[in-house]
């Protein structure tokens, strides 16, 4: 096992890697280290064979605020290090700035807000208390949207997204409205069963093939990166990618023999 | 300039762009058309305007283009094809590369062209009594960039069934708040208006440079691949490094006071002509 996380807690249960922000007295807040044991973690769940599903989410009543200005602005070399990296766009601490290949479900357990969205724009699947809610406050504070609400326009209504990076502060999406638009796939109610939903929903998916769903994570993805035509190309690529792979056998013939299927884990 | 099918007005830090052609359902005719191309230009540069909103006078909000006119002035059809196949246009924010937040407020019938102004709006809000649908087909005409524009900021299905159903189905403003086509439906009717500029009004309170980078940030998100987007919207990000509002908005919320935002008339991105 490695160095202790000081601003996650990392915990396995069953199938399911567990990802929160632990820092709650600062509303999880990004800072120098929680940056540092973000790209550390998600490297570690990935590299694990026995992590089928990867839940993030937050401890305490905040899921996520985004970056802590004033705890970055005491530690200049770390400052200087994320600007380069925001500027050059190498930034490491989502699950898809990383290239994460296990399923990655967030469960937003409540105020989302600014850099927060970076988790929710680069999950695959999103889940929410009833009491959550998201805001992007960047323009209320001189700052400017990009990355989150970027990818967040590729997945959702985009009138919602550019509403949200202009109006601020000033007006929240509440968690039953994200879940009509479809940035989210289910409201949990009350908001204290968040974390059992979760573990069942990761359980659900741990059910599927993990290399089918790795090579299906890359088709869907990379469809942001291209026009429908070449996409499609790339995405058959992939699907072909599997064929002769012992999943690929095993499925069909466990769904004839009415079993659960024995997916072969991958090496690290 | 002065304006016969549009009426330009300012109201605080609020700028309005009224279609003002009721007795034709705001249709799109020629002068209109040119008009456009000045109104938006003049509400960008106007310093004393933030935030710009855009509704129709009388029980239409717009029904695109005044194909009658247009094919009947002799000299209008010829122009407005010359201009549509070089994808030559100036009459909605987008094509004006507006960089002030733009809000249009649906007051009725929008159809047909009208979805322009629904495509190419940073925020859209409609009155509980409008209606949307897309009569072109029905009437042996193409449906092409207002619904390119649709395809690429809300679900699909929606978008191809309007563009072929045509006018025989009518989409409320209640389904299209479902969708996310908008954000906000105004009941009564009567009150758009008024909501309109209290939105407006709030979205002036943040930062106008802010504002611009994210409008350029985000909308340039639908034109290349997610990864390429993010590489050009960082360079958006880091644009206003050093910027007096990225100061002053960290200092004010400290502070539990209203920022003071450099002036956007400074240096910045003016709109091409």
């Amino acid at each position: 096992m490695s160095a202790p996380y000081r601003r996650l807690r990392v915990s396995r249960e069953g199938p399911v890697g567990w990802l929160a922000f632990d820092r709650p007295d600062a509303g999880n807040a990004l800072d120098a280290v929680m940056f540092d044991e973000l790209e550390r973690a998600w490297r570690e769940l990935d590299d694990d064979p026995s992590v089928r599903v990867i839940v993030n989410t937050g401890r305490g009543p905040t899921f996520q605020t985004g970056l802590d200005l004033v705890a970055l602005r005491d530690d200049p070399a770390a400052f200087r290090a994320h600007a380069r990296r925001t500027r050059d766009a190498e930034l490491r601490f989502t699950a898809w700035q990383l290239g994460v290949t296990t399923p990655v479900v967030a469960a937003v357990n409540g105020v989302c807000a600014g850099g927060g969205l970076h988790f929710v724009a680069d999950a695959d699947v999103v889940i929410a208390a009833s009491d959550a809610t998201f805001v992007d406050p960047h323009v209320s504070v001189g700052q400017v949207v990009a990355y989150e609400g970027i990818a967040l326009v590729r997945k959702s209504p985009m009138e919602t997204i550019l509403r949200m990076a202009l109006v601020g502060r000033y007006e929240r999406l509440p968690a039953a409205r994200a879940y009509q638009l479809g940035i989210i796939s289910q409201v949990v109610d009350p908001p204290d069963r968040l974390h059992d939903e979760a573990q069942t929903l990761a359980e659900t998916i741990a059910r599927n093939s993990p290399a089918a769903m790795a090579a299906t994570k890359r088709a869907l993805w990379g469809a942001l990166e291209a026009g429908l035509t070449d996409a499609s190309r790339a995405g058959a690529l992939e699907l072909a990618s599997l064929w002769g792979h012992p999943d690929q056998e095993e499925g069909p013939r466990a769904f004839a023999e009415g079993r659960d299927a024995r997916w072969e884990v991958a090496a690290p | 300039m002065t304006y016969e099918h549009l009426r330009l007005e300012r109201h605080g830090p609020v700028g309005w762009l009224v279609n003002n052609r009721p007795e034709h359902l705001n249709a799109m005719n020629a002068r209109m058309r040119d008009e456009f191309a000045d109104a938006w230009l003049e509400l960008d540069a106007d310093p004393a305007v933030r935030v710009i909103v855009h509704t129709g006078e009388g029980r239409a909000f717009q029904t695109g283009v005044d194909v009658t006119e247009i094919a009947t002035d002799g000299v209008g059809m010829q122009r407005y094809r010359d201009s549509v196949e070089r994808f030559d246009l100036h009459f909605t924010a987008w094509h004006q590369h507006v960089a002030k937040p733009v809000i249009t407020a649906v007051n009725g019938i929008c159809c047909g062209g009208g979805f322009h102004w629904i495509a190419d709006a940073d925020v859209v809000i409609a009155a509980s009594d409008a209606v949307f649908f897309d009569p072109h087909v029905s009437i042996g005409q193409v449906v092409s960039l207002e619904a390119i524009g649709l395809l690429r900021k809300m679900p699909v299905e929606p978008v191809m069934r309007m563009a072929l159903v045509g006018r025989h189905e009518r989409m409320s403003a209640a389904r299209a708040y479902e969708l996310g086509m908008i954000s906000q439906v105004v009941d009564p009717p009567d009150r758009l208006r008024d909501e309109a500029q209290a939105l407006a009004e709030t979205i002036a309170r943040n930062s106008p440079a802010a504002m611009a980078a994210t409008k350029r940030a985000l909308w340039g998100a639908l034109e290349t691949g997610l990864t390429d987007a993010c590489r050009a919207g960082a360079l958006e990000l880091a644009s206003l490094w050093g910027h007096p509002d990225q100061e002053e908005g960290p200092r004010a919320f400290a502070e539990h006071r209203e920022a003071h935002w450099a002036d956007p008339a400074g240096p910045g991105h003016p709109a091409d002509a």
